[in-house]
C-alpha cells in the first residue's frame, strides 16, 4: 500500500446556502485543490456523496461537478450511506490511492434542504432508517436515538446538566468557527429551558438541518513530492456495518458499528485511544456523543456522558472532542458531515483554526456514523 | 432463473403488514441453527448467519425496553403527536417496535412496562399498556 495523504480542504459555511448544491460543491471542491497546490487535472477520481440530492431534483452530480472543474473526462460516482456518505467517499478514494490505481482523488460532499419545511426535512431524515419495521411504526430519526438515550438514562445514573454540557461545549466551540453553522454560545438554562422533542431529547441535544458542502484532496505521497500546506497521513481508513434496526440490536447501549470501526482502525494505525489528540465525533444529538466517547475507546462504558461536564472534553481538557462544534453546533449538511470533520482536522494541524486551537495535533481521529450505525467510519490521521 | 426460484423467506414484508393490520398474528421468523426468534424480515440469521429462516409467530405481549415521547412526529403520524414510540421484547423471544398514541406524557409508560399489541386501523404496529383500552390516556 502506497503511503496515502490528505493534502488539501475546503468547506464553505454551513446553515442556508442560496446556490444550489452543485454550486456550492463545485465551488468548495476547486478551492480543496488549490489549497493543495494541485490543478483539477491531476485528479483521478472524484467521489461525490450528496444523499438528499433528489430534494433538488439532482441525481448524478459528479460529471456536473467534474464539469464544472473542467474535467470532464474524469471519471466519478456518488457514494451514500447515510450520514457518513463522505466519509464513506473517502474510504473508496483511499482504497483508489493507496492501491496504486489512481494518485489523486477529489472527496467532495454537499447537501440542500433549507428549501424545504421542517416536516418534509423530518421527512427526510427518516428515510435512512428501515422503512417497514421502524419508520411506519412511528419512528422519527431524533425518536431513534431518543431511544438509545432511554435506555442509557435506564443503565447508568444521570443528569440532563451531562448532555447540557456537551451541547454547552460545541455551541462554544462552533462560536469560533466560520465555518459553523450555529456561531453563538448558549447557557445551561438555555439547554432546559428548550423543549421536548423526543423525550429525553431537548431541542438542543440535537443538530440542525444544515446546508453545507466540504472537499478534500487525498493523494499518494509520491505523487505530491512538495506540498503546499501540511498534510494529513492517513493512518487508518476503517468502515464498519451493523444490524440497522433497533429491535435487532441486543445492547443498546452503543454503537456496534463504531466498536468494530474503532478496532480495525487502532489495529491499522498500531495507536491506541489514549494516543489521539483530539478527535471529531459523530454528535448528531449530545447522547451519540457520550456513546463515541465509549464505543471509541476514550472513556469507560458509562462514562461518557458526564465527560464534556468534567471537562474532559473540552478544547482544553485531556481529550479535545469536536472543536469544530461538532455535529450539533457546526451544523450537519447530511453528505458533506464526514469529510468537514476532515476539513477540521486539516485546519487544525495546518494553524487555521483560529480561536479554537486544541494544545496537541500530532494524531488526530475521525468518527462518522450513517443514520442510527447501520454503518460507521473511523479514519487515523497524523502528521508525517 | 424464474424469481420464483430465487431465494425467499417465508413471509414477505407486505405479507408481515398485512398479517398486522388484519389484527395478527406479528409474523416473525426462527433460525433453525441458533434458535434466535426475529421480526425483521431476512434470508439468514442475523446472529450466526445461517441461511434459511422458519415462520415463528411472535408473542402479541411483551415489555418495553426503551422508548421515547414523540412532540414532533413523522410525517404519517401529524395528527397523533404526542404519542410515544417503544422497543418492546416480545414475550417467548423477538423485539419489534411500535407506537403508543395512548400515551401522551413522558411519565404515560416506563422501562419494563407490560404492553400487547393493539391492532388498529392507523398506520403501523400499535401497543397499548396490557390491561388498558386504546381509549384510556396517559
Amino acid at each position: 500500500m502506497r503511503e496515502t495523504w490528505v493534502v488539501g480542504a475546503a468547506s464553505n459555511r454551513f446553515g442556508k446556502m442560496k446556490e444550489s448544491g452543485r454550486e456550492a460543491a463545485t465551488r468548495v471542491s476547486l478551492a480543496a485543490i488549490e489549497s493543495a497546490g494541485l490543478r483539477p487535472k491531476d485528479i483521478g477520481y472524484t467521489f461525490v456523496s450528496n444523499c438528499f440530492g433528489i430534494a433538488e431534483h439532482q441525481a448524478h452530480v459528479g460529471p456536473l461537478i467534474n464539469g464544472g472543474l473542467g474535467i470532464p473526462e474524469v471519471p466519478s460516482c456518488t457514494i451514500e450511506s447515510a450520514c457518513s456518505s463522505s466519509s464513506a467517499g473517502l474510504h473508496e478514494a483511499f482504497v483508489q490511492v493507496a492501491g496504486g490505481f489512481i494518485d489523486a482523488a477529489l472527496v467532495v460532499g454537499s447537501e440542500k434542504l433549507s428549501h424545504l419545511d421542517t416536516l418534509a426535512a423530518t421527512s427526510y431524515f427518516a428515510i435512512a432508517a428501515d422503512y417497514a419495521f421502524e419508520t411506519r411504526n412511528g419512528a422519527t430519526f431524533p425518536g431513534l436515538y431518543a431511544t438509545l438515550a432511554s435506555a442509557y438514562r435506564d443503565a447508568y445514573p444521570t443528569r440532563p446538566e451531562m448532555f447540557g454540557a456537551i451541547a454547552i461545549k460545541n455551541h462554544a466551540n462552533a462560536a469560533r468557527n466560520p465555518h459553523a453553522h450555529f456561531q453563538k454560545e448558549i447557557s445551561m438554562e438555555t439547554y432546559l429551558h428548550s423543549p421536548i422533542i423526543a423525550s429525553p431529547l431537548r431541542l438542543y441535544d440535537c443538530c440542525p438541518f444544515s446546508d453545507g458542502a466540504a472537499a478534500i484532496v487525498v493523494a499518494a505521497r509520491e505523487f505530491v513530492k512538495t506540498p503546499r500546506a501540511e498534510p494529513l497521513v492517513v493512518r487508518a481508513s476503517a468502515r464498519a456495518g451493523s444490524i440497522t434496526e433497533m429491535q435487532d440490536r441486543p445492547d443498546l447501549l452503543g454503537l456496534p458499528a463504531t466498536r468494530t470501526a474503532a478496532a480495525r482502525a487502532f489495529q491499522q494505525a498500531k495507536l491506541t485511544p489514549n494516543q489521539i489528540d483530539f478527535a471529531e465525533v459523530h454528535d448528531c444529538f449530545t447522547i451519540a456523543e457520550a456513546l463515541a466517547l465509549e464505543d471509541l475507546g476514550f472513556v469507560p462504558k458509562g462514562q461518557g456522558a458526564s465527560a464534556a461536564l468534567e471537562g474532559i472534553t473540552a478544547r482544553d481538557g485531556s481529550l479535545p472532542v469536536n472543536p469544530s462544534g461538532g455535529l450539533k453546533a457546526k451544523g450537519h449538511p447530511v453528505s458533506a458531515t464526514g469529510v468537514s470533520q476532515v476539513v477540521e482536522v486539516f485546519e487544525q494541524f495546518n494553524g487555521l483554526a483560529k480561536g479554537r486551537e486544541v494544545p496537541r495535533t500530532t494524531t488526530a481521529l475521525t468518527h462518522n456514523v450513517g443514520a442510527t450505525g447501520g454503518s460507521c467510519s473511523v479514519h487515523i490521521f497524523s502528521r508525517r | 432463473m424464474a424469481d420464483d426460484a430465487l431465494p425467499a423467506a417465508p413471509h414477505t414484508v407486505d405479507e408481515w403488514v398485512k398479517s398486522y393490520e388484519e389484527g395478527g398474528p406479528l409474523r416473525g421468523f426462527r433460525c433453525p441453527d441458533c434458535g434466535l426468534i426475529t421480526a425483521t424480515w431476512s434470508l439468514a440469521c442475523p446472529s450466526c448467519g445461517h441461511i434459511g429462516l422458519e415462520e415463528h409467530a411472535l408473542a402479541a405481549t411483551g415489555r418495553v425496553v426503551a422508548f421515547t415521547l414523540l412532540t414532533v412526529p413523522g410525517d404519517e403520524f401529524l395528527n397523533d403527536a404526542p404519542y410515544a414510540y417503544v422497543v418492546v421484547a416480545l414475550d417467548g423471544g423477538g423485539r419489534i417496535t411500535g407506537w403508543m398514541p395512548s400515551v401522551r406524557t413522558e411519565e404515560g409508560v416506563r422501562i419494563g412496562e407490560r404492553v400487547r399489541f393493539h391492532p388498529s386501523y392507523k398506520p403501523g404496529v400499535q401497543f397499548v399498556r396490557e390491561g388498558d383500552g386504546p381509549e384510556e390516556n396517559r
